[in-house]
């Protein structure tokens, strides 16, 4: 185990975004909802575009287009200005205010601003409600973005009335595919949930004429209200998610399981068990199959993991969850980075590590790394397979090694939004993407 | 009238100024345009950052192309416009940032710029310099970009130009390519010699090679008898750039984004200029005889031309038939909505609805001069005037880019991406034009399109 901490001052191809556009996935994930980017017009556009080359589907998020006078002046009359537009023209359930480094750097208070708002225009009543998230695009990543903007909705939103036997399910920037998986194996439990947020359908839309206003699906603000009222909150990246979880854990004392996202055979069993242990429901034998066909697939191909070397990049849960995957197959993964600066990563690794008693091949851990760091690290230790998202094509393409592609985004392929890589189905695909991978290259 | 506003913008009367409904008798009647967009319309505008570092920065092919400021503004333009060049991927492989945090905010990012822009240098001894863009943040706290990009070229040798260029700037995309322009223009044009120079030394000013247009466009000028000293700033080197200022004549393609260049260019070297489009038949053969005649190189041009008509004609008349009668919408940011009115009706293909993200005056006389009469032109339209200019007008096909592409699709109308393309190839010159063509075809006619139900049908399905 050799933990690697950054000392350059130069970040070169970072695997990581800014909060703002974790910010405008949350939001995007809530039913009839436009996300109002509180910065220059660039912080609006460059999500949305990368946004639809990811999920191939439209993604509209309003801007208050912040100009020179805004930086002098401050911006409260373009976000007052932007929220009239939006009320008036689009008829939203929600405006998400989400702030970005200019607007933070300058000073506004959004609150302040929203709530005098509020007071100048009686007209607009609570028919549309207004959710302000602070996400300075200086601090942290999307990962921060996301987490922000769960407990901005929550602490806002949620209102106390009646217990409602449900459970929360906090998804973190997980793809439709995986929030579908999700949704299946709840199904199966006979368990219902809240899902803070929703993007299985908002942004995976099937083509029906007329298009609808906004997109069918998300979850709706009257169930993040009522998210106060559930059993628990389970959330599946932990880090894109705890600070909602624990609101309402502190508000109104309901469990938080702050679970590692379900990849594998330990971790669905392990989230399949906190929903037990929430709500007294039985695994199904529908679920039990789903569970020994990866067993049996994962045995079948023990002669093509067992020993293949991998590189694992991206959001910090994801590769927690890729990684102990990755173990259990018997993969050695010799590299693993995330872009969190947080020591805690490190030793939930080591703790990883010790579970499943690897050897003693070295496994770099590289905290709060760039891809410049992972391909450094793989040209001195190489490895047969590299999992990520696409920005891993390059290294790929340079040292000849194949990329399974996992995550957001895949800009530049189709169709990776719909696949799931996490419940035992999802990690039955991904076994099998991986194998062929390997099998590919043996064939070479 | 000849303003109209449209149904959505009733709440939003400012917009009917750059709303303008084509009516011979007005005919120099223009939408407003370069004005600040109006807070939460849903606007498609970029910033200024991105109009510099995306536009004109980014296609220079061997330098380090660094931005400053937090980590957003490094990941999303890097590698999202493919403008490739020839021999290397090194800028679209490769995207850098000072990454700046809280601290840095509080106690300025200069001295992290300084160390980053050496530290990138070591790990890329071959890079031939650096390009510095100052995000919204830098601007705000006041880091002296210039003065550290002086420092650093001193330490490491080599050229790093510092692009000013916050988001907050200016009201769109286009500020930003001025900022490029000037920059350049100010710090790398004429440092260098061309050693070999001829007679028919050009630059092509205002093309990014998207998708390989440049390797369409070069080796047409180059039958004709030309050379290409710098296309700017496709598949460019910073050491192209650096000679520019050898060439005899600048050839303008994209004069929204670069015809600063040229005319900084005319007031110091005297180089004169001239604008040509390149898109479609009639327009690319009059812009090649156009340069050619400054050469003295008719008779040549004359000969290219025929000989590339007779290659494509075959193909071109089975998509044009296929074409002929289609209603097309246009979005582009500028000039490709002035290029292509002509090179549609070439097709048979009928324009109903044009816009702009960022045309100035200027590119909007050209389009209400190019379109006919009750074409709707509009400038920097937002989302529900795109719908609604769909619903009404009814394309058969909307031509955008990729933040369009599945709006339009959502309203059952086919689309072809016009700013970075479908395809492996580029859509100007002769041969471009089948392979456009051909995309629209490929959109219009997919049978795929017959299978899209209604949401009554659906419900009704057994």
């Amino acid at each position: 185990m050799v933990v690697i901490n950054r000392t350059r001052s130069v970040t070169i191809n970072p695997p990581k975004m800014c909060q703002p556009i974790g910010a405008i996935w949350a939001s995007l994930g809530v039913h009839a909802s436009v996300p109002l980017v509180h910065g220059s017009q660039g912080c609006s556009t460059y999500p949305r575009n990368l946004m639809c080359r990811h999920f191939r589907e439209p993604v509209e998020v309003a801007i208050t287009s912040l100009h020179e006078k805004a930086t002098i002046f401050g911006g409260a009359p373009n976000l007052k200005q932007a929220l009239t537009h939006i009320i008036k023209r689009q008829h939203p359930k929600l405006i998400t205010v989400i702030t970005t480094c200019l607007s933070e750097t300058t000073g506004d208070d959004i609150h302040g601003i929203v709530k005098s708002f509020k007071a100048e225009n009686p007209v607009y009543d609570d028919s549309t409600k207004i959710v302000t998230i602070n996400t300075p695009s200086y601090v942290g990543t999307h990962v921060l973005g996301y987490d922000n903007a769960i407990k901005a909705m929550v602490s806002q939103l949620s209102e106390k009335t009646e217990p409602n036997g449900k459970i929360n399910i906090i998804p973190g920037m997980l793809n439709p595919g995986d929030v579908l998986e999700v949704k299946h194996m709840l199904k199966e439990m006979g368990v219902e949930a809240i899902y803070l947020t929703d993007i299985s359908r908002t942004l995976n839309a099937p083509l029906r004429l007329p298009k609808p206003h906004f997109p069918e699906g998300g979850t709706t603000t009257e169930e993040i209200a009522d998210s106060a009222n559930s059993l628990g909150t389970i959330t599946l990246c932990k880090h894109e998610g705890q600070s909602g979880a624990n609101v309402l854990k502190d508000k109104y004392g309901m469990p938080a399981f702050l679970g590692e996202l379900p990849i594998g055979v330990e971790a669905t069993e392990a989230f399949l068990g906190n929903v037990t242990q929430m709500t007294g429901k039985k695994m199904p034998e529908s679920l039990r199959d789903e569970r020994d066909l990866l067993v049996d697939a994962m045995v079948d191909a023990s002669q093509l993991t067992f020993g293949v070397k991998v590189a694992i990049f991206g959001d910090p849960d994801i590769v927690l969850g890729l990684t102990r995957f990755a173990y259990e197959l018997g993969m050695k993964p010799l590299h693993v980075l995330t872009t969190l600066e947080n020591p805690q990563f490190a030793k939930d690794m080591q703790a990883l590590d010790t579970d499943y008693g690897a050897d003693a091949e070295k496994q770099n851990i590289i905290v709060g790394g760039d891809l410049y760091d992972l391909s450094q690290k793989i040209k001195e230790t190489p490895v047969d397979l590299i999992i990520g998202d696409y920005k891993g094509k390059y290294i790929s393409k340079d040292e000849g090694i194949p990329l399974v592609r996992v995550g957001f985004p895949q800009a530049d392929r189709f169709g990776y939004q719909r696949k799931r890589m996490i419940g035992y189905r999802g990690s039955l695909d991904l076994l099998d993407t991986m194998v062929n991978t390997i099998m590919d290259r043996k064939d070479d | 009238m000849p303003f109209v506003l449209p149904e959505c913008d009733k709440d939003v009367p400012e917009r009917k100024k750059h709303i303008y409904l084509k009516d011979e008798k007005d005919e120099f009647a223009i939408p407003a345009c370069n004005i600040a967009t109006t807070p939460g319309d849903l606007t498609e505008r970029g910033c200024t950052y991105a109009g510099c570092r995306g536009v004109v920065g980014g296609p220079v092919k061997d330098v380090i192309q660094l931005q400053h400021g937090p980590i957003g503004c490094c990941y999303y333009p890097w590698a999202a416009r493919p403008h490739v060049a020839t021999g290397t991927n090194f800028h679209l492989a490769n995207a850098f940032s000072t990454d700046l945090r809280e601290s840095n905010i509080v106690f300025g990012g200069e001295k992290k710029l300084y160390n980053s822009i050496v530290e990138a240098s070591e790990a890329f001894p071959n890079a031939q310099g650096v390009f510095v863009y100052a995000t919204c943040v830098a601007g705000l706290i006041g880091d002296d970009i210039t003065a550290v990009a002086k420092r650093a070229s001193k330490a490491i040798g080599k050229p790093v130009v510092a692009f000013n260029c916050p988001g907050f700037r200016g009201v769109s995309q286009s500020l930003g390519h001025h900022v490029g322009n000037q920059v350049l223009f100010d710090t790398i044009v004429g440092t260098e010699e061309l050693e070999e120079k001829t007679p028919y030394d050009i630059n092509l000013i205002g093309e990014y090679n998207i998708k390989g247009d440049d390797w369409l466009i070069v080796p047409l000028l180059e039958s004709i008898g030309l050379r290409v000293v710098c296309t700017f700033t496709g598949d460019a080197s910073i050491h192209d750039i650096a000679k520019m200022h050898a060439a005899k004549l600048n050839v303008i393609r994209c004069a929204r984004s670069a015809k600063y260049i040229a005319e900084m260019m005319q007031e110091k070297y005297g180089t004169p200029f001239m604008e040509v489009d390149l898109y479609g038949i009639t327009q690319t053969a009059n812009d090649l005889r156009k340069v050619a005649q400054y050469f003295g190189l008719e008779e040549k041009a004359e000969e290219v031309i025929t000989k590339e008509l007779a290659e494509i004609k075959e193909e071109l008349d089975f998509y044009r038939e296929k074409l002929k009668g289609k209603k097309v919408m246009i979005y582009q940011g500028g000039p490709r909505s002035w290029h292509w009115p002509e090179t549609m009706a070439e097709l048979g293909v009928d324009v109903v609805v044009v816009a702009t993200t960022f045309g100035h005056e200027d590119d909007y006389e050209k389009i209400v001069k190019r379109v006919k009469n009750g074409t709707l032109v509009i400038d920097n339209p937002n989302a529900p005037e795109l719908e609604e200019a769909m619903l009404k007008y009814k394309p058969d096909l909307f031509i955008s880019g990729t933040k369009e592409k599945y709006l339009s699709h959502k309203y059952g109308v086919p689309f072809l991406n016009g700013h970075t393309y479908e395809s492996s190839g580029g859509y100007m010159v002769f041969k471009g034009l089948v392979r456009f063509a051909r995309d629209m075809y490929k959109s219009l006619y997919s049978p795929s399109w017959k299978f899209v139900r209604t949401q009554e049908t659906a419900a009704e399905a057994q």
